[in-house]
């Protein structure tokens, strides 16, 4: 049971880095996709379309500093902890990844018709971003608590 | 990646639905339209062909009867699997029903009976056949400016309400699709409206000319014209 608990331990170090990284590589290609259809059908302006596609790539970072920050001897005492908090950080970056490469796909389907609309339509990407950044900052300040 | 998400760049490769319209020049030939629609796989390139097929009256033969028409709609829903398109298609031909049934009342038919028309309100369509509206005033508020064309024998008019009132129908599956499979069939759709619109105001645009011609001719009887015989 013991050695359970302290596997769970082990995922919950890794989740916000592994599911951080799937959600960064679905935001991307799904905003990535559509940059490059929208630069299909216009004549300029391709550097931002790439820009926007790149906008999910911070989720993995995030991943990467909350595994730092959990990462520590686990013992059956901090196991469940470190599992709580990596697992559900892990879950709400994945999330925040996926539909951010949605908005951002959005965004540029939008602007590549209105490029006056650019900064206003990447609003809903960025109010994304800051749930995505709220999930990373508590993570970080609960798991403080967790005896090393 | 999901199917939402799955034809991304093929619906950001196309301008937008809405600038087919106000465009002087038509934004997107077929031509152009067929080579982004290669990027669609196999089994969506089918079900695209059979939606457009299905809704297309050059691919409707005239002597067909409504028995055939009917099985022909049936058998195409049941491979058609996305639950957005059996709606676009059950819609457009109860559109097509209630239109015929307008159009059979103004030539002094009686109320039809047995297997006349297509979808959920034929029966209902028989049974209110003398209300202007059939009583579907709710369901189909845009029948009323229907027969109201319909009576003003305003054809080209009337051709151009019911592609209005398509197109709204297609808008509002649109909003749930962003960038799937549906989306695409969606676009397509509107790209067929715009092709007949822009198709009717060619026609109306030559009949025209031809009127104002005829008319400014008139006032020269001894003119011959080129080709015509003395």
């Amino acid at each position: 049971m013991t050695e359970f608990v302290i596997a769970l331990g082990w995922l919950g170090i890794f989740a916000p880095m592994a599911l951080g990284a799937v959600a960064s590589s679905i935001g991307c290609s799904i905003a990535g996709q559509a940059s490059i259809g929208a630069m299909l059908e216009t004549e300029g302006g391709y550097g931002r379309f790439v820009g926007i596609s790149a906008f999910p790539s911070t989720f993995v970072i995030y991943g990467i500093v909350i595994m730092f920050t959990l990462n520590r001897e686990v013992t059956a005492t901090n196991a469940g902890g470190l599992f709580g908090i990596g697992l559900l950080a892990g879950i709400a970056l994945l999330y925040c990844g996926i539909w951010q490469g949605r908005a951002c796909a959005a965004a540029i389907n939008a602007s590549k018709e209105k490029p006056e609309i650019f900064g206003l339509a990447l609003a809903p990407a960025a109010i994304i971003e800051g749930f995505g950044v709220f999930a990373f900052v508590f993570a970080l300040v609960v798991s403080a608590g967790i005896p090393a | 990646m999901s199917d939402s998400d799955l034809y991304t760049a093929l619906v950001t490769s196309l301008p937008s639905s809405e600038r087919l319209f106000v465009a002087k020049q038509p934004p997107l030939s077929r031509l152009r339209l067929n080579k982004r629609l290669s990027t669609l796989s196999r089994e969506d390139a089918q079900t695209l062909t059979l939606v457009e097929r299905l809704l297309s009256w050059s691919e409707y033969d005239m002597a067909d009867d409504i028995g055939t028409v009917i099985a022909r709609t049936k058998t195409a829903l049941r491979d058609i699997a996305q639950p957005t398109l059996r709606t676009i298609i059950e819609e457009r031909m109860e559109l097509r029903t209630a239109v015929a049934a307008l159009r059979m009342r103004n030539r002094g038919d009686t109320a039809p009976t047995g297997n006349w028309g297509y979808g959920r309100w034929t029966q209902h369509i028989a049974g209110n056949w003398t209300d202007p509206t059939f009583r579907l005033d709710a369901s189909m508020p845009w029948l009323r400016q229907t027969q109201a064309l319909m009576d003003r024998k305003d054809p080209l008019e009337l051709e151009r309400h019911l592609l209005e009132v398509t197109f709204r129908q297609l808008q509002r599956h649109a909003a749930r699709h962003q960038f799937d499979f549906e989306a695409v069939v969606i676009y397509v759709l509107k790209w067929n409206i715009f092709d007949r619109w822009a198709q009717s105001n060619s026609k109306a645009a030559a009949r025209r000319f031809t009127d104002l011609s005829l008319d400014a001719l008139r006032d020269f009887p001894d003119l011959i014209l080129e080709g015509e015989a003395q």
